[in-house]
């Protein structure tokens, strides 16, 4: 599913270059459920960043889904988020101004899906992760694990191919955190949905099937 | 996606209630403003279009000229001749009318009399004008010369009904007409209005000069209307060798269209050269100006927020939202608050317009079931949203995802800074030109109003004589001295203000040119004019009623000595037209025309049966009250017939600057509301800047800095902003107002502490408004501000 050859990512400073990444080579497959780790500083939100299309590169060749898209316009980047990937975030980063169900809605809407199918996916969604009581609430309204059971609702609703989670219980206290990597495990399980995320806990990483070791921009193992 | 939006946007408002306050206070108030200067610039610029064949209508107008052939004056009079030699020698003319100048006359019901604008004119008025019949009709109107048309409210105001076809009125206390129809009211903004209308047949009966049909009496007007498609040049190419044939080329007459001569109405060498339209124009700027001013605050409270949308516009990005879908909700998220401001502007016309139309002397309506003024109301709503809303769309939808959630965007602000700073220098600078404008529009108008008249304009009243008052005059003068209300009465042709009965026919001694080129203004006075206006007399002594000689004798202004350049002019012997005068007394010119120019040389002649203007002085010792009941019961007494319509001489001379009282209304008005909205924006800026810095600002004071230096840090940016603003307006304005004032003969000039006033006033309230919010910042507990995160 993905394929990276040779990714390198770096800032020049005053001639200098300022490494993050370096020769990173991995193919990650459909299904598979693939824990980032290392320390701060090693790369792993840049990786995950890259394999989200949301930086470039310096060099190398990212294939996704068999297509070369090293270099990708917009409006293909775009149609990409909208069918094959779903984002979750460390800091929740809901809407705030819409309640949980329009957060949830929102990829629908913009994946121009009709009415009446919206409805029944966003009521799906609310039963299978047990928030139909909070479907009016504002996100300001609900916990950290609330939250964060909502944006991976979001993440999710558009049946995306692969989630690419950066430290998604990062904010959250171990029970809650503990929820939510079941809840992965179970989307990786059931529905084979491919899941690539950064954490810094062992315990977390345990649950994909495997880890990918970054330090100072190199895979270690 | 679009419900959504909506909804979206009406949630952010409810959130952020103070910079939703703040943007629609001021866009209420811009569009309010807006909209009230389009109504009155519609009015105006509608002004006698409301015709079908408005555009084939024309005014013939008329050029003096002076023995070297250069034309002096053009103004709209015509002879009597004109019309139906028009009507005749020239093919594209379909129709032509002559009418009179509309004149305040008595008309009665009986015993309810009132005097209103009476016009007479040929029937064919009514294929230029869409008169709406009530009842009667064109081709029936006039066909009795003693028949009379009157307007709706005219018809209400005489028998309390409009269905009045049939039923006889009196005209001037002379004559009987009958109604012969009932029109509509003619819109306030059309020129040649009256309040009943009478046909020219009886015209002709009534008043010898619009009898005689000649070449000498200007006193008519003519309109006349063109066939489809002809061409007002070519017939205006026609019209010089046409009348050549019947008075030898002395007058020259051109169309002018009827439609255009109320704002372009000032002519020069026979061209229009502008007129009310400038003023127009004025008021289209200002209204855009102030508009402007409030989307730059809307623009600027948008950007100032924008880190926080940034976080927004980056997750939708990764949840598949495309730049046009993040334009389209921060557009309509700017077009819903047009919406909720419009909605609120035009409660606030509603609230002022009738102290507006007040205030102008004006009669404007909302017309709410027009179409026009909902495709002008929506377009505005549309394109304020689009204004307003054009700059967070398209730069808070450029970020991309990564520097948008990670909340990068300071970084690559730059941009944004130096464009608010450019925004918000500009929209002082128009609020510094404003500011100055006004101060020097108000400081012209009291120049003008302080120029010294040069009579004693004070407890002077002046009453037209008309019906009895022209026959009793002296036993009315006999009871008003008596009666002791007034110390001094006398009447002249004109009232002491007028527009000038000018005269080139004069010759004296001395004269080195063969004929007089210079316009006098000749007045026709009984006795004690120059006891009773206060007229100072520089030589020589008023008309006595002791010499009869004085009947051939004159007074003649020192500007007409100057003209004349008489060394002795007191016994001097001059010529006004065909008769001989000896100049009796010299008088110190005084303003009778308007006050802002110079007026030409005067005469004033004897004529003690001339009716025209009772001017009375009222008796200083008893109050003003008394003694004008007691002129009003006398008149009643002697004139029972017409109305009493006593005025102060220095009310007249105070309308007289309607123009420049408007313009002063106006920009005190809008000038006041910019300075509001620029500073309502600066306090937002000002607020949303504390509240990015509250952090910073906490630590600086942790480690000791003052509240002052809190202040100062917090104010700098925006005091120099504005300084850089002064900068600009200043000379700009200082430009723009000495055009203004170049128009006036007599003008004030713009002196420094104008410039001074301006400045202070707007820095002071700048600190003001930016010192409040420094002062809670710089106030708050540091630990507050650190808190958080």
């Amino acid at each position: 599913m993905i394929k990276l050859e040779n990714i390198e990512k770096y800032y020049a400073n005053k001639g200098l270059k300022n490494y993050i990444l370096r020769h990173v080579t991995t193919t990650i497959n459909a299904g598979e459920f693939v824990s980032i780790m290392g320390p701060s500083g090693a790369g792993k939100s840049t990786l995950l960043n890259i394999i989200g299309m949301l930086e470039e590169p310096t060099y190398g060749l990212y294939e996704f889904m068999g297509e070369n898209i090293t270099q990708l316009n917009e409006r293909k980047r775009i149609e990409l988020y909208r069918n094959h990937i779903g984002f979750v975030f460390q800091a929740y980063h809901l809407i705030d101004e819409m309640t949980v169900a329009e957060n949830i809605e929102a990829p629908l809407l913009y994946k121009k899906v009709g009415s009446a199918e919206r409805k029944s996916r966003v009521a799906d969604m609310l039963d299978r992760f047990n928030i139909v009581g909070k479907k009016d609430l504002f996100p300001n309204q609900l916990s950290g694990g609330q939250q964060q059971l909502v944006g991976i609702a979001r993440a999710v609703v558009a049946q995306p191919a692969i989630i690419l989670a950066d430290e998604p219980t990062g904010n959250l206290q171990s029970a809650q955190a503990l929820q939510i990597m079941e809840l992965f495990q179970t989307l990786n399980k059931t529905e084979n949905m491919t899941i690539i995320q950064v954490t810094h806990s062992e315990a977390n990483a345990a649950y994909g099937s495997r880890i990918l070791n970054l330090q100072d921009g190199l895979i270690i193992k | 996606m679009f419900k959504l939006n909506l909804k979206i946007a009406l949630r952010n408002l409810w959130r952020h209630k103070t910079s939703s306050f703040i943007n629609i206070t001021g866009l209420a108030i811009g569009l309010s403003a807006c909209l009230m200067l389009m109504f009155y610039v519609s009015y105006e610029w509608n002004f006698d279009k409301q015709a079908k064949d408005s555009d084939r209508v024309y005014q013939m107008m008329t050029n003096i000229t002076d023995n070297a052939g250069a034309i002096t004056f053009t103004f709209n009079g015509t002879t009597t001749a004109l019309g139906s030699v028009l009507k005749q020698a020239i093919p594209e003319i379909e129709i032509a009318s002559r009418l009179s100048y509309g004149r305040i006359n008595l008309i009665a019901n009986g015993q309810n009399s009132f005097k209103k604008t009476a016009c007479f004119a040929e029937p064919t008025l009514f294929s230029m004008y869409d008169y709406h019949f009530i009842s009667g009709s064109p081709a029936t109107a006039m066909a009795n010369p003693r028949s009379v048309v009157l307007t709706e409210t005219m018809a209400k105001t005489l028998f309390g009904t409009a269905d009045v076809t049939g039923k006889s009125v009196r005209y001037d206390d002379k004559e009987d007409l009958t109604v012969a129809a009932v029109i509509k009211d003619l819109p306030e903004n059309s020129s040649n209005r009256f309040d009943f209308l009478m046909p020219w047949s009886l015209y002709t009966i009534l008043d010898p000069g619009a009898r005689e049909v000649g070449w000498s009496d200007f006193s008519y007007l003519t309109l006349v209307k063109l066939r489809k498609g002809a061409s007002a040049e070519a017939v205006n190419s026609k019209l010089g060798p046409l009348l050549k044939r019947y008075n030898n080329g002395d007058q020259q007459h051109f169309m002018y269209p009827l439609s255009r001569l109320h704002l372009y109405g000032t002519f020069e060498q026979g061209k229009s050269v502008g007129g009310a339209i400038e003023q127009i124009r004025l008021f289209v700027i200002l209204a855009v100006g102030i508009l402007l001013i409030a989307c730059i605050n809307f623009m600027n409270m948008a950007t100032a927020k924008s880190e926080r949308r940034a976080k927004e516009v980056g997750v939708k990005k990764t949840i598949g939202a495309n730049r046009l879908s993040l334009i389209m909700q921060f557009l309509t998220e700017s077009v819903v608050l047009a919406a909720i401001s419009v909605v609120i502007a035009i409660a606030l016309i509603e609230l002022c317009f009738p102290m507006f139309n007040n205030l102008l002397s004006i009669k404007m309506d909302i017309g709410y079931f027009g179409f026009e003024i909902w495709a002008v109301i929506i377009g505005l709503v549309m394109l304020t949203g689009l204004i307003a809303g054009s700059y967070p769309a398209f730069y808070l939808s450029s970020f991309d995802p990564i520097s948008g959630m990670k909340k990068k965007t300071r970084s690559r602000g730059f941009f944004s800074v130096s464009l608010r700073q450019v925004l918000v220098t500009g929209q002082f600078c128009f609020t510094v030109m404003l500011f100055i404008s006004t101060i020097v529009i108000y400081k012209q108008i009291q120049f003008i109003k302080n120029r010294p008249i040069g009579a004693d304009i004070n407890a002077l009243v002046e009453l037209p004589q008309d019906g009895s008052l022209k026959d009793k005059y002296e036993v009315f003068k006999t009871m008003l001295l008596r009666s002791g209300a007034v110390t001094s009465v006398t009447h002249s042709s004109v009232t002491l203000s007028h527009h000038g009965s000018n005269f080139m026919g004069i010759t004296w001694p001395g004269m080195t040119k063969p004929a007089n080129d210079v316009m006098f203004n000749q007045v026709l006075a009984g006795y004690d004019y120059i006891k009773t206006t206060g007229i100072k007399m520089r030589n020589g002594r008023d008309f006595s009623e002791k010499l009869a000689s004085d009947s051939a004798s004159l007074l003649v202004s020192a500007s007409a000595v100057k003209v004349m350049g008489l060394k002795n002019p007191v016994g001097t012997s001059v010529k006004v037209f065909d008769n001989q005068f000896t100049i009796i007394g010299v008088f110190d010119d005084y303003i009778w025309d308007a006050p802002n120019k110079s007026n030409n040389p005067m005469v004033i002649r004897l004529d003690d049966g001339v009716p025209g203007t009772i001017v009375m002085k009222l008796n200083a010792d008893r109050s003003f009250q008394a003694s004008i009941e007691t002129i009003n019961s006398i008149t009643k007494q002697i004139n029972p017939a017409y109305p009493v319509e006593l005025k102060f001489v220095s009310s007249v001379y105070a309308d007289m600057q309607h123009g420049e009282k408007i313009l002063g209304i106006l920009s005190n008005l809008f000038g006041g509301l910019a300075i509001f909205i620029s500073c309502l924006g600066l306090f937002g800026l000002v607020t949303y800047s504390a509240e990015q810095r509250t952090k910073e600002f906490g630590i600086r004071k942790v480690l000791g800095a003052s509240v002052f230096g809190i202040m100062r840090m917090l104010s700098i940016s925006f005091i120099k902003m504005i300084l850089v603003s002064i900068c600009i307006a200043v000379p700009t304005a200082w430009m723009l107002m000495n055009k203004w004032l170049g128009k006036y003969e007599f003008h004030t000039s713009i002196s420094w502490w104008v410039i001074g006033i301006a400045i202070a006033g707007t820095l002071l309230t700048a600190i003001l408004t930016v010192g409040v919010q420094a002062y809670k910042t710089a106030t708050s507990n540091p630990v507050d501000s650190l808190k958080y995160e």
